[in-house]
């Protein structure tokens, strides 16, 4: 009886482990085409990031380690300097520009609205369009001679209109207006989404107390929207900070190093200069502050929770 | 890939056999000696658009049945360099390979990407000019087939229509800058400008660099850009070009400029000759009269039909990959005598391309090509010149290009006035790479 018991038990021990094990195995063979992408393309080169910073590798050959050096230089840098105070520069005013942008597009277009299908695919297109094209078009746009911008400035009696793209003041917040433009309707979905897990209760209720407009705004819809505002403000923090391919397309970093990002900076130094030991080093900075301010980021979030 | 060496050996020797058996005449003009059929692998871009790599192919396996080329084909425009640097560092770059800007020569000779080729350099026509810009320590380092400089291009028909006499060679800038303001006042009904300076940094420091004496890239001293840029930015302001805002936000090409006649001058490089030949047959370009000059000299020292005009351009080269064969090395290096000399330039003419080699055949079949201007001035400017390359050939260069590429735009945005942005442009050359 009782070793029949036992035997029953490992059995179904047995069995179960066996099922764990092809659990596994399944889970495993999901994520595989995936992981194999990713560790190939991505891991692998990142882990080898982190060895290159340290030494003065050309792209062929080997990569003599040189130890801080890079990072040295870095510190006298006065194009990195530049680089990283244009960056701030964007992503301080970039933020919460698309913050407010997306969010006004959210609740304006999460009323009952006749056609508001039509618009939100509107908003939405943006993000979908070719980003060179966005960068020539907008470039055409801004034109200063022949430009319907500044053609309308003119014609709403503005003196001297603006130079956006040919002029080192005015180049940064071109490049910020576009890049709202793009990326305003897809954050306008995340709040969508949000906006629309807020029960209908609260409203109602507020309403019934007497609460106005702005009132319910303050008090239902902004505190039941902090996931996904907390969600929309690290995606952008590290989107601002990794900015690239639109300026790159649009002014190239100029005129002059006007609109010199960190990115951009790393690019010109690896894939132009060929100095990828540099660009590597200039790029763990890069991360490191993305990280710090995501970390920073999640301890606020945190501490605003409790 | 071991593989497909062996199959493409195949396909080689059986082409070279059926051909050595309906011609077996020809086989005897090899004189390189190679043993057996030797399939040589180069680099070429965008082949579609340029037809100069598979010409040059076919051309040489035609002189040299036992030695098929083929073109391996690379993305256009910067992605070039990357493409390559990057086969070359996995190693499977082609046997040879085209340093298709010359200020990447630097990267891969120190690299330890090309092979020493100073003998066949040795043994080089006096008449190939750009070799010893593939010079390092003393060894040559490629061998150029093409060498483009750049000139003045003008349209008679615009000249004419302004009363403005055409250059006659003994132009000077200042010259060049009064006949543009002249000629925009004459043209004013149809909307022409009088020239057209694209937005690249060389247009402006490519000719102040070769035309002013004892201007050097790397002493860390850029005052020798100034008059140029005086000149550039007093003709945007006057309206006689269009201003670099202008090219840039509205992404003007200058093949559309002059070849529509929008700009009645253009200082370009000499590959331009090829496409607008090639746009005018097709009609992307007006049918209108046009002729080159030699570019505009910095005084009238160098001026005149008498002297030899200086101007810039780069050579462009083909290197040998040290992961070369040694069985195809022979093959390969009379492949680089040949594109250098005679038969190269041969080819490259008939296709409106400016070879290395220049003598009066290589003039004459150019000119020979339907469409190409008849007087003598042309034939002067296409022959005679004194061609310097655009840059040095140093570890610095690289970093100085682009510093003085930041100077560029904001100079000709009116973001920095000239004097401004010249000494910024030397501060930071002096901090960030070291020199002056």
């Amino acid at each position: 009886m009782a070793s029949q018991t036992i035997a029953t038990t490992q059995a179904a021990r047995r069995r179960r482990g066996r099922l764990r094990r092809r659990n596994a195995l399944v889970g495993w063979s999901f994520i595989l085409p995936n992981f194999v992408g990713f560790a190939v393309l991505t891991l692998v080169p990142v882990i080898a990031l982190f060895y290159l910073a340290f030494t003065s590798w050309n792209a062929f050959g080997t990569a003599p380690w040189v130890g801080l050096d890079n990072f040295t230089r870095l510190i006298g840098d006065t194009s990195f300097h530049t680089s990283l105070t244009n960056t701030v520069y964007y992503t301080v005013f970039h933020i919460p520009l698309t913050l407010a942008a997306s969010l006004g597009l959210a609740l304006l277009l999460n009323r009952k609205l006749r056609g508001v299908a039509f618009f939100r695919t509107a908003a939405f297109f943006p993000y979908i369009t070719s980003i060179v094209a966005i960068a020539v078009v907008w470039n055409m746009l801004f034109s200063p001679e022949f430009g319907p911008i500044n053609q309308l400035l003119s014609f709403l009696g503005v003196q001297d209109p603006p130079g956006w793209t040919t002029s080192a003041d005015w180049s940064m917040p071109a490049v910020i207006i576009v890049a709202t433009w793009r990326e305003m309707g897809y954050y306008m979905l995340l709040f969508l989404a949000g906006l629309q897990t807020i029960p209908p209760e609260l409203y109602e209720a507020a309403r019934v107390d007497g609460a106005n407009a702005w009132q319910r705004f303050r008090n239902v819809t902004i505190p039941s929207l902090r996931p996904t505002t907390f969600l929309v403000m690290v995606l952008l923090t590290i989107g601002s900070f990794k900015i690239f391919d639109l300026i790159l397309v649009m002014t190239n970093g100029g005129p002059g190093q006007s609109t010199l990002v960190l990115s951009q900076f790393i690019y010109q130094k690896g894939f132009v200069e060929n100095q990828f030991g540099y660009a590597s080093a200039s790029s763990i900075v890069l991360f490191a502050i993305c990280l710090a301010i995501t970390i920073l980021q999640f301890v606020v979030n945190k501490r605003r929770e409790r | 890939m071991k593989r497909s060496q062996m199959t493409a050996v195949g396909v080689a020797a059986a082409v070279a056999l059926s051909l050595a058996a309906c011609g077996g005449g020809d086989a005897g003009s090899d004189d390189s000696g190679s043993a057996g059929p030797v399939t040589l692998k180069i680099s070429g871009w965008a082949l579609n658009a340029t037809p100069e790599f598979q010409a040059l192919a076919d051309g040489y396996h035609e002189e040299n049945p036992d030695v098929t080329v083929e073109v391996v084909e690379y993305r256009d425009g910067n992605d070039y360099d990357t493409q390559i640097i990057s086969d070359l560092a996995a190693g499977t770059a082609p046997d040879l390979y085209v340093l298709k800007n010359l200020n990447k020569l630097w990267t891969f000779q120190t690299g330890g990407q090309l092979l020493d080729v100073s003998d066949v350099a040795g043994e080089l026509d006096g008449d190939v000019s750009g070799v010893d810009s593939y010079e390092i320590d003393g060894k040559t380092w490629a061998i150029p087939y093409r060498q483009d400089s750049w000139l003045l291009y003008y349209n008679k028909d615009l000249f004419d229509a302004a009363g403005v006499d055409y250059p006659d060679g003994s132009w000077t800038w200042d010259d060049y800058a009064d006949a543009a303001e002249t000629l925009t006042a004459g043209l004013g009904d149809q909307g022409a400008k009088g020239t057209y300076q694209h937005s690249w940094q060389s247009l402006v420091q490519g000719f102040a660099l070769a035309q002013t004496p004892d201007a050097d890239l790397l002493s860390g001293d850029y005052s020798y850009l100034e008059p140029y840029y005086q000149r550039s930015v007093d003709l945007q302001d006057a309206g006689a070009q269009q201003t670099y805002g202008t090219v840039t936000t509205s992404s003007l090409t200058y093949q559309a400029e002059f070849g529509t006649q929008k700009a009645a001058m253009l200082p370009m490089g000499s590959w331009y000759i090829g496409t607008l030949l090639a746009q005018q047959e097709n009609g992307e370009a007006d049918d209108f009269s046009w002729g080159i000059a030699p570019a505009p000299q910095f005084d009238d020292s160098t001026t005149g039909t008498d002297n030899t005009p200086v101007t810039f351009g780069d050579p462009t080269a083909f290197g040998i990959n040290p992961a070369i064969d040694d069985a195809k090395l022979d093959a390969a290096k009379d492949f680089l005598t040949w594109v250098a000399g005679e038969g190269g330039a041969t080819v490259l003419s008939e296709l409106g391309v400016t070879p290395a080699l220049t003598n009066d055949a290589v003039t004459e079949t150019f000119f020979g090509l339907d469409g190409m201007p008849a007087d003598d001035l042309s034939k002067f400017a296409f022959s005679t010149h004194d061609t310097r390359p655009e840059n040095p050939v140093a570890a610095e260069t690289a970093s100085v290009q682009s510093i003085l590429n930041d100077a560029h735009s904001a100079i000709m945005s009116g973001s920095s006035s000239v004097a401004d942005g010249i000494s910024e442009a030397e501060d930071r050359v002096a901090s960030e790479v070291g020199l002056g």
